[in-house]
C-alpha cells in the first residue's frame, strides 16, 4: 500500500474578508499574506492565472516566501484563453510557460489546473481539444475539471486513462444534474475541489445566466461553511479512493467568511490523523475547531 | 455459539451537538425543539437524564423537570451522516453488520477472536476508532446473542465495554433489575413487581410455564430472554418497509376543513417521496390522534400508487369513517407500505394514467431541481 501524500490549502490565499477569522488585524508593513498562510498549509490553488499571466517578479516572490519551507506546492489554474475563450497564441503559450517552469525549477509545482466551462462535453473535437492541451503542457502533471455528466462515461474515462490524464473531483450544491460528490482516481492521483453547498445562491446564478454578474454574486456562490458530518462523509471517500495514490490534492473554494480556511484546517485534522496548529484569531471565529488545535 | 457485539452510541444526537458546539459540553441538553411545545424529547444528554428526563418524554414536562435545560431542534441531516460513517468503520471490520437504528448495530464476529487478540481487544480497537475518527463516545456489548449483546452495551455507559463470556450469561444476568430485558416497560414492570419479581433470578426461579399463563406468547420470551437466550442472527440488508408523514397540530384542531387540507400536504409530501425512490405503493394508512390522546389507525388497500390525489382521497376516506368522536383532534398521520418499483409499463394502456403520470414526474422535477416548495398542488373548492 502507498502512503499517501496530502496537500491541504485553499483556492486563493489573499482575501480581505479573512481578515480577523485568519489573518490578524492589525498588520506591520513587514506582513505577508503568504508567508503567514504558509505557516498553516502545505499547498494553494493559484486562480489569478486564469485572469492574467503573471510576472518574474510575482512568481519569484511566491518562491521566496516560501522558500524556508520543506514542502509548499502551488497549483496553477491555466488561462482562459486557452479553456473559455479557447482562442490563443504563441505568446500566450509562452507566458504560461514562464509561470510554470519557474514553479517546476523551485520544486514549487503541484500541478497545472485545466478548467472547463459547465458547457464542455465530452465528444471526439473536446477529446481533440483536451489532447492538444495535453501536448502542449506535457512537461507538466494536470488535472482537469470537468463538469458536464458526459464526462462520467467509460468512454471519457478511457480516454483520460489513455492520455495520462488525471480528473478533478468537485464537491458542489446538489442540484438538477449536478455530478455528485465521488473521486475519481485516474492515473494514481486525486485532486479534490470543494465549492460549498450554498444551493440558493447557486439558484440565484441560475436566474442570471446570460447576464454580467457582480463579484457580490460569484463570491455568494461559496458563501457556506461545511459542517462536520459533511466533512466526515467526504473524507471517509477521499480515503476509501486514495488507498493506493501517492499524492492528493484538496481544496477548499468556499472562500467567503474565512470558511474555506477553517474547513481545510478540519480536513488536515481528519485526514492526516493529528491535531493542528490554529490561529488564535481562527479559533475566536471557529470555536468548534478547539478540539483540533494542538 | 455465536459472537455478537451490539455497538451503541452514547446520547448520540447530544454527541453529534457538541461536535457543533463544544459550549454544550458537561450542560443538559435536550433535542426535541420548543419547550412550551407539543412534541417530545427526542434525546437528552446524561446531565439531562440527573433530572429525570428521558426519551419519547413530552418536552413540557421535560422542562418543568429542568427548566435550566438546552433545548435545541436538533441537525437530524448530521445525525444521519455520522450514522452512516460509523457504519463505514464497522464495515471494515466486521462480516456481517446489521443497522437496528440510526445509532446502533449489531454484528457477527462468531470465529474472529484470534484476528484480533480477544473479543474485548476488538472492541476496544472498535470503540477507539470510532472516537478517534468520529469524535463520538460508544459502548459496546458482547454477548452470544443479539438481546444479551444489547443488555451488555447497556451495562456500562458511556464508553464502556462489556463481555458476558459463554455459558455466563444467567449469571451475568441474574442480579440486573427485570427493566433492563428489552420489551420491558412500565406496565410489564409494575405487573412483575405486583407479583414480587424484581429482578432477572426472580424470573428464572420460577417455571416457564408461569409465565406462559401469565403473559401467554410474550410471557415465554420474557423468560428465555431471562435465561439468556435470544437471537443468534442478524438481520442483514433490512429493505425500507414504510414511509410516512404525521403532523401535530399547534393547537388542537376541530375544523374538518383544516384536517382534510393538512391531509392533502401529507398524501403530496408522501408522492414526492416514492417518486425520488421510484417507488408505488397500495396500503395507505392513517393515524389519527384525538386530543384525549386516543389513537386510531386505519388502512385500505388499493391499486399500487404514486399519485398524490389517489393518497390524499384514499385517507380523506379513511378520515372520514374513522373520525366518528366529537373530540378535536391533536394529530394526523398517513403511513404507506406494501412497494413495488415503479415499472411505468403497468400503466402504458390507460391514457389518461400516463398523462397524469407525465405530469406528476414533470412537477417531481422542479422539485427536485428548485426544492418542494417551488410548485404545490391545489384543492378546487365548491
Amino acid at each position: 500500500m502507498t502512503k499517501t501524500k496530502y496537500y491541504i490549502g485553499t483556492a486563493g490565499w489573499k482575501y480581505d474578508d479573512w481578515i480577523g477569522s485568519f489573518y490578524p488585524k492589525k498588520e506591520n508593513a513587514a506582513f505577508n499574506w503568504l508567508q503567514y498562510y504558509a505557516q498553516y498549509f502545505n499547498c494553494v490553488e493559484v486562480n489569478s492565472t486564469y485572469y492574467a499571466y503573471m510576472s518574474e517578479r510575482v512568481v519569484n516572490s511566491w518562491i521566496r516566501k516560501t522558500g524556508k519551507l520543506d514542502d509548499f506546492k502551488f497549483t496553477i489554474k491555466l488561462h482562459q484563453d486557452f479553456t473559455h475563450k479557447r482562442c490563443y497564441n504563441k505568446e500566450n503559450i509562452n507566458a504560461f510557460y514562464f509561470i510554470l517552469d519557474m514553479l517546476q525549477k523551485a520544486e514549487r509545482l503541484g500541478g497545472l489546473l485545466i478548467q472547463f466551462p459547465q458547457s464542455f462535453k465530452f465528444d471526439e473535437s473536446s477529446a481533440a481539444y483536451i489532447s492538444r492541451l495535453r501536448e502542449l503542457f506535457s512537461g507538466y502533471k494536470i488535472f482537469i475539471e470537468i463538469r458536464h455528466g458526459s464526462f462520467h462515461s467509460n468512454e471519457a474515462i478511457d480516454f483520460f486513462k489513455s492520455a495520462s490524464l488525471n480528473c478533478i473531483t468537485i464537491d458542489q450544491p446538489q442540484i438538477g444534474c449536478a455530478i455528485s460528490f465521488k473521486p475519481l482516481v485516474i492515473n494514481k492521483s486525486l485532486y479534490i475541489r470543494l465549492h460549498g453547498r450554498n444551493k440558493e445562491a447557486w439558484f440565484k446564478g441560475f436566474d442570471r445566466i446570460g447576464k454580467e454578474q457582480t463579484a457580490e454574486e460569484r463570491s455568494a456562490r461559496y458563501d457556506y461553511l461545511y459542517l462536520p458530518g459533511e466533512l466526515i462523509e467526504i473524507t471517509q471517500q477521499i480515503k476509501s479512493a486514495a488507498e493506493n495514490v501517492e499524492e492528493v490534492f484538496v481544496i477548499t473554494n468556499n472562500h467567503l467568511h474565512g470558511n474555506a480556511i477553517a474547513n481545510a484546517l478540519q480536513l488536515i485534522n481528519i485526514l492526516e490523523e493529528r491535531k493542528i496548529n490554529i490561529p488564535p484569531i481562527t479559533l475566536m471565529a471557529y470555536p468548534h475547531l478547539e478540539e483540533l488545535h494542538i | 455459539m455465536r459472537t455478537i457485539f451490539h455497538l451503541d452510541m452514547d446520547a448520540f444526537f447530544v454527541s453529534v451537538e457538541r461536535i457543533l458546539n463544544p459550549e454544550l459540553k458537561n450542560k443538559p441538553v435536550i433535542i426535541g425543539g420548543n419547550p412550551h411545545g407539543r412534541g417530545v424529547v427526542a434525546a437528552c444528554s446524561y446531565e439531562a437524564r440527573k433530572f429525570g428526563l428521558h426519551s419519547a418524554m413530552p418536552i413540557r414536562i421535560a422542562f418543568k423537570l429542568c427548566p435550566q435545560g438546552i433545548y435545541l431542534h436538533g441537525h437530524y441531516d448530521e445525525y444521519v451522516r455520522y450514522s452512516k460513517a460509523a457504519k463505514n468503520i464497522l464495515m471494515k471490520y466486521a462480516p456481517v453488520i446489521e443497522q437496528a437504528s440510526i445509532d446502533e448495530f449489531y454484528m457477527d464476529f462468531t470465529g474472529c477472536e484470534h484476528l484480533y487478540g480477544s473479543y474485548t481487544q476488538l472492541a476496544e480497537k472498535l470503540q477507539h476508532e470510532i472516537n478517534s475518527s468520529l469524535r463520538l463516545p460508544c459502548s459496546i456489548g458482547v454477548a452470544s446473542n443479539k438481546t444479551l449483546a444489547k443488555i451488555a452495551s447497556d451495562y456500562k455507559k458511556p464508553n464502556g465495554i462489556t463481555y458476558v463470556p459463554p455459558g455466563e450469561e444467567k449469571n451475568f444476568l441474574a442480579d440486573l433489575p427485570v427493566q433492563v430485558i428489552p420489551g420491558v416497560g412500565k406496565v410489564t414492570l409494575k405487573s412483575l413487581n405486583q407479583k414480587g419479581i424484581y429482578y432477572v433470578k426472580d424470573i428464572t426461579a420460577l417455571p416457564q410455564e408461569y409465565f406462559s399463563l401469565a403473559y401467554g406468547k410474550y410471557g415465554i420470551d420474557l423468560w428465555q430472554k431471562a435465561n439468556g437466550e435470544g437471537t443468534e442472527y442478524l438481520t442483514v440488508e433490512r429493505e425500507q418497509k414504510s414511509i410516512s408523514h404525521e403532523t401535530t397540530f399547534l393547537n388542537d384542531v376541530l375544523s374538518i376543513k383544516q384536517i382534510e387540507e393538512t391531509l392533502f400536504n401529507l398524501a403530496a409530501k408522501l408522492s414526492q417521496s416514492l417518486k425520488v425512490n421510484n417507488w408505488i405503493a397500495s396500503t395507505v394508512s392513517l393515524k389519527l390522534r384525538y386530543s384525549d390522546f386516543n389513537t386510531l389507525t386505519r388502512a385500505k388497500t388499493i391499486t399500487h400508487t404514486d399519485d398524490p390525489a389517489v393518497i390524499f382521497n384514499t385517507s380523506k376516506t379513511l378520515f372520514q369513517k374513522s373520525y366518528t368522536r366529537r373530540v378535536a383532534v391533536r394529530l394526523v398521520g398517513i403511513r404507506l407500505t406494501n412497494f413495488l418499483i415503479n415499472s411505468e409499463q403497468l400503466f402504458l394502456f390507460d391514457d389518461i394514467i400516463v398523462k397524469r403520470s407525465k405530469a406528476l414526474n414533470a412537477i417531481n422535477k422542479i422539485r427536485s431541481k428548485y426544492g418542494y416548495s417551488s410548485i404545490h398542488f391545489g384543492i378546487i373548492t365548491n
